[in-house]
């Protein structure tokens, strides 16, 4: 098992290793794993003095919250000077100058950025393919065929690699349509998208501003409370932040619940899945049961339409949010004899092929006399998916789904892209409805790969989603 | 679903397809409009649209001035500029 949060903050309090050490071990891991999961990492001589005021901190017995702990970041936070493409060729030059309000406040409570990773193009992706500086391979390997590079997921890709790979301790990922849970599940890993509102979307490279939310990949449950305590937090700069009180994600995490859970399965779900999957779905009913839970079955009466209406609000927003790459304030410029040229130019030849698909699906939906058929009516078909949601969570109190329908598939074997849109069926309900959402491992498939199950709870109720999600992350651990 | 028109649409989204890639754009735009089309069945009438999942009101802050965004921190990733202007080809005769 790969260490924890606590357990290497503790190493680092009874001096077993500096922090110097600890980001020199994971650095060595990031340079030598071939799994292309960074775009950029970040040298010790680059983060030394990050590194000696950490130290400082631990020899003076004042550590902070995350202090000293080697993080990847997905390359669609910008930081402050570090370069941020968003894995697009359009933005492969460019460099903030300030720091995204989340990644600040993990530099606040003391982690240290171990680099970049790698994601899908602006965030639009099931499988980390759709990045310009090439695909992710996820450090599983299928043992009936162990030479193909399966992927990794998408479009947080290269967080959940560098993370199952052990090279860093932690990431950060963002998840607009199941981009935190989907690679999280199919690398093995815990991913955790909080509820919309609940970290601030300021400074991250917008893609479907009503949906788009940041959250930790992390080894374990208890990892994953660690970052939501530092980055969930109000913020006036992000206007679809919540000011709500928040808790302390930590406490009471390994404690058994004072009332009577009841969680629910939706059937409809779980019609026409394989065996490997009904598996997960059947083992996490069995071993929660155990502590008294109670499963009971619920229906859905909007599920056949969320893929349809995330596929029109995602790209229409995304289509508006794109506008602003224009080759004339940042990012690539491509010549042109005149204005509308450069315009022309650099967005065509920047964007790849699946970003310029979205931008054309938004384009299309927006357009005079498709709006009220297409984004306006996807928008209704959004709140009859919320009041869906808020239904079954009035009779029970969390609903378990599995995460994906299928194992990590082999690089390459996905072309078209609607069948690539189905990776997202059941985590793409819960991004439309904006509740949280957790993946966490619970078993493994036929061929040696990792699958997850997704716990999704109600608004911001995300401690005890944490509870339940570490209750069932110990009777389901598995090694690799 | 009518004819999708891939030269007005690339058009209104500011991008310049190569002619080789409009019919892959075009065919693929329109299996996703026809796969998404199953929406229109389902009845709205009664239901407003959802702009805010949360719905909760914005917060509202003081109007205290702050410093951010100095001009040199602006323009540093600009491919062009020109004194404290973002310099692109003449666009008035």
């Amino acid at each position: 098992m790969k260490n924890s949060i606590s357990q290497i903050k503790k190493a680092l309090i009874e001096k077993k290793i500096s922090v110097c050490e600890l980001y020199d071990e994971y650095l060595a891991k990031a340079k030598s794993c071939n799994n292309n999961s960074f775009n950029l990492v970040i040298d010790r001589e680059n983060n030394i003095s990050s590194i000696n005021d950490s130290q400082d901190r631990y020899d003076n017995g004042n550590p902070l919250p995350l202090d000293g702990i080697p993080l990847g970041i997905k390359d669609l936070f910008c930081t402050k000077g570090i370069r941020t493409t968003a894995s697009s060729k359009i933005l492969s030059n460019f460099i903030p100058n300030y720091e995204s309000f989340v990644t600040q406040q993990l530099l606040n409570d003391g982690s240290i950025f171990i680099g970049k990773n790698n994601c899908d193009e602006f965030a639009m992706g099931s499988s980390n393919e759709t990045s310009y500086f090439g695909p992710v391979i996820n450090p599983w390997k299928n043992k009936n065929s162990q030479k193909d590079n399966l992927v990794p997921g998408g479009s947080s890709g290269g967080s959940a690699a560098a993370v199952a790979e052990g090279s860093c301790v932690a990431s950060m990922g963002t998840d607009t349509g199941g981009s935190i849970r989907q690679p999280a599940s199919l690398c093995g890993i815990v991913g955790l998208k909080p509820t919309f509102g609940s970290c601030s979307r300021w400074g991250i490279v917008a893609f479907a501003s009503s949906l788009d939310q940041a959250g930790p990949l992390t080894n374990c449950v208890e990892d994953a409370a660690y970052v939501l305590n530092s980055i969930n937090k109000h913020d006036f700069n992000d206007s679809t932040s919540s000011n709500h009180q928040r808790e302390d994600y930590l406490v009471d995490i390994n404690n058994s619940f004072e009332k009577k859970i009841k969680i629910g399965i939706p059937s409809d779900y779980l019609e026409d899945v394989s065996e490997d999957i009904l598996n997960q779905i059947d083992n996490t009913k069995k071993a929660l049961s155990k502590h008294g839970i109670e499963f009971v079955d619920v229906k859905f009466k909007t599920t056949e339409h969320a893929l349809s209406t995330y596929y029109i609000l995602a790209p229409a927003e995304a289509s508006s949010n794109l506008a602003r790459y224009d080759g004339i304030r940042y990012g690539v410029r491509e010549d042109g004899e005149s204005l509308d040229d450069i315009y022309l130019n650099s967005r065509t030849k920047g964007f790849g092929d699946e970003v310029t698909r979205r931008i054309l699906i938004g384009a299309y939906v927006l357009s005079a006399g498709y709006y009220d058929a297409y984004y306006r009516q996807a928008q209704k078909v959004r709140r009859l998916i919320k009041n869906d949601f808020q239904r079954i969570l009035n009779e029970v109190d969390f609903i378990l789904t599995p995460t994906t329908p299928n194992e990590a598939f082999k690089i390459g074997d996905k072309l078209d892209p609607i069948s690539m849109y189905k990776n997202d069926i059941y985590t793409v309900p819960t991004s439309l409805a904006g509740l949280p959402g957790i993946s966490i491992p619970s078993g493994l498939s036929k061929n040696g790969l990792p699958l997850g199950v997704q716990f999704i709870g109600n608004y911001f109720e995300e401690k005890s989603l944490l509870q339940l999600a570490a209750l069932a992350e110990k009777e389901l651990s598995f090694n690799e | 679903m009518s004819d999708i028109d891939i030269k007005r649409i690339s058009y209104l989204a500011k991008l310049k397809l190569p002619p080789e890639k409009e019919e892959f754009y075009s065919n693929s735009l329109k299996d996703i409009i026809k796969w998404v089309d199953n929406l229109k069945k389902v009845d709205t009438s009664k239901t407003e649209p959802l702009h805010n999942v949360t719905e909760k009101t914005i917060s509202i802050r003081n109007d205290e001035v702050s410093k951010s965004n100095s001009v040199d921190d602006v323009l540093s990733n600009a491919p062009e500029r020109a004194q404290n202007f973002f310099k692109v080809p003449k666009v008035v005769e």
